[in-house]
């Protein structure tokens, strides 16, 4: 045995073999996310071809079907028509159609940023009430209460949708923004007080009782001290419950249809000429998910925390 | 201490934690527990939620027999059962491996781990729709990459029946290796220097240390990441839709997917809840004894 370094150190060798293994899994894995994005710079024809063109002629066609309605227009109809103003008028006149409108797509973003938001900023503000109680007070039943707000998080999507789906028809919050902030909130409460409890219980009491001792009131003390002191805690949270809200695709999809429907039930139906239009979906698709790569390397230090609810942290 | 606390200015300490619980507690009670009442009475009628002003009929246990006594759910269960043990074993096998390999500490371990990581963070169902794209059989990536390592000629993963089961299998390990992996990785992390430091001095093999420390120490939080991988893919729903939505025929049909075709096409709403509190029971239950054994093997 080689007795010059520490037993515990893996050897040069031994090191550079696990990092090519993990380099080449990365490689791998990343692929496919890789591939969607090219697909959105490629045009319709060469996203269809075989083999798969790694190299390809880049082309925003995919970006523009992505963002309007197009119709096809015989070629006399076209010729009498005022040159194009615009380079992706004259990209889509060169597929022999016109531009009819904007597509639905920005209105479906929106949604997904309007709902994104207000859940968040809901649950993690009445997480952080429930987290800081649970964490300082002395509450009856604390066990059994912080197990029952975990519990809500395992009841399959579909089980209470359809009781929800009546209780919206009923209450007029059916297919609006605010009734799927409401149930986005409620979602993401589990995560939220779980979470913020742990952050929270980092924080030493002291620093609000010498608060107080200097006349601060309990309320003051909890706004003033504490909430400044658990602001990285809170802003992990935050980007947690906003990922959730950002991907959440079930109730979304039985729940909502034109006013307030977001993003994720949308992408796939993107539809072109003769089926689906990859470029334009490849287009849709890295638009909504470049917010989340930025939020996970963001993230990363938490990441372990967020997705174990605070059971496992580093 | 706590009498000094007490005496301060403003609301009393228990008036506030009761401030502070309430609207939390009182949206889950509105949102999720009435809900989930409501199901496990519509659970005992004949109840149709599409046809309005019908009163609904008391069935007893109808329902319930019904299912229990129906193969076809039982054949849903498998599948979902053929589903949940593969991704589970797989990503478990994986995500280790991956994880004792990141444990060497090399260059760039952080910024690797980060970019492995990607695809857990993203929306299933828009990664159901682009490996609808990947496998396609005409121009799909992932069986132009197959048949260049091994010419199969045209096939189909997501249409046929013998493949699909597997096409869900792979993204769903695709997208959720990393889970267990940073999971597994934090336990490696946990485990204290000296316990090998002891082994070295006690002449124990690299093989030894593996079985006797390593493994051990590592095992809870392996059961723990695969307790949520576990719940999770049973209620499995929003990325197998986009990816093969239960076919074909009803050959990748999870429980949540066929739940939701007799909620939401069929509108069968007192049979669809009693399936729905049949799966959500099974959960608790699977969920319940999981934790107990857990602990016993945490304690030991």
């Amino acid at each position: 045995m080689d007795t010059s370094r520490s037993p515990l150190e893996p050897s040069g060798f031994s090191r550079k073999l696990a990092a090519t293994i993990i380099i080449v899994y990365m490689v791998v894995t990343l692929i496919p996310i890789t591939w969607i994005v090219a697909t959105s710079f490629k045009s319709v024809d060469s996203a269809i071809s075989y083999p798969p063109e790694v190299f390809f002629e880049p082309s925003l066609e995919g970006y523009v079907n992505l963002f309007t309605n197009r119709s096809r227009q015989p070629k006399e109809y076209l010729d009498s028509l005022p040159p194009p103003e615009t380079w992706y008028e004259e990209l889509v006149r060169s597929r022999e159609m016109v531009i009819t409108g904007p597509s639905k797509f920005i209105g479906r973003y929106s949604n997904s940023l309007i709902i994104g938001f207000g859940a968040t900023f809901l649950s993690v503000f009445l997480g952080a009430l429930a987290a800081y109680a649970f964490s300082r007070f002395k509450v009856p039943l604390k066990d059994d209460l912080m197990f029952f707000i975990l519990s809500t998080r395992m009841f399959p999507p579909i089980a209470v949708a359809v009781p929800i789906f009546i209780m919206y028809r009923k209450l007029g919050l059916g297919d609006t923004h605010l009734g799927m902030i409401i149930l986005y909130t409620v979602v993401n409460l589990s995560l939220a007080v779980w979470l913020l409890k742990g952050f929270m219980d980092e924080i030493p009491k002291e620093y609000e009782e010498a608060a107080m001792i200097d006349g601060y009131s309990r309320m003051q003390a909890f706004f003033k001290v504490v909430l400044p002191q658990a602001m990285t805690g809170i802003a992990a949270t935050a980007i947690f419950c906003m990922i959730f809200s950002w991907n959440e695709y079930a109730f979304a999809v039985l729940l909502t249809q034109f006013n307030a429907q977001t993003a994720p039930p949308f992408i796939p139906t993107i539809i072109g000429e003769g089926g689906l239009d990859w470029p334009a979906i490849g287009a849709g698709t890295t638009l909504f998910l470049i917010p989340v790569m930025i939020f996970t390397v963001v993230l990363r230090k938490h990441l372990l925390r967020g997705i174990t609810f605070g059971a496992v942290r580093k | 201490m706590k009498s000094a606390v007490k005496n301060f200015k403003g609301l009393s300490d228990k008036a506030i934690a009761w401030i502070f619980i309430t609207p939390t507690l009182i949206l889950l009670l509105a949102i999720n527990i009435y809900p989930l009442i409501y199901a496990i009475r519509m659970s005992f009628t004949n109840f149709y939620a599409n046809k309005i002003g019908r009163e609904p009929k008391f069935v007893g246990l109808k329902n319930y027999q019904k299912i229990l006594g129906d193969e076809e759910i039982w054949e849903k269960m498998q599948i979902t059962a053929h589903f949940v043990c593969w991704t589970l074993l797989l990503q478990a096998l994986i995500g280790l491996g991956l994880a004792l390999l990141l444990n060497r500490k090399f260059k760039g371990n952080e910024l690797l781990t980060t970019l492995i990581v990607l695809p857990m963070m993203l929306s299933p169902a828009v990664v159901g729709v682009f490996w609808t794209y990947l496998y396609n059989p005409q121009v799909g990536l992932f069986n132009y990459v197959v048949n260049f390592f091994y010419d199969f000629g045209v096939f189909d993963m997501i249409g046929s029946s013998t493949l699909a089961p597997w096409s869900i299998v792979i993204v769903d390990t695709w997208m959720w290796t990393p889970f267990t992996m940073l999971i597994c990785l934090a336990g490696l992390r946990s485990i204290p220097n000296y316990l090998y430091e002891a082994a070295e001095v006690d002449r124990a093999s690299k093989w030894q240390q593996f079985i006797h420390i390593t493994l051990p120490s590592v095992l809870p939080f392996l059961l723990l990441a695969l307790l949520f991988r576990g719940i999770e893919n049973f209620k499995m729903f929003d990325l197998v839709v986009e990816l093969t939505s239960g076919g074909p025929g009803s050959a990748t049909e999870l429980a949540s997917i066929n739940l939701k075709r007799e909620a939401f096409e069929k509108w069968k709403t007192g049979y669809s809840s009693a399936f729905a509190v049949i799966l959500f029971v099974t959960i608790f239950g699977f969920g319940n004894v999981y934790v107990k054994v857990m602990n016993k093997i945490k304690e030991r």
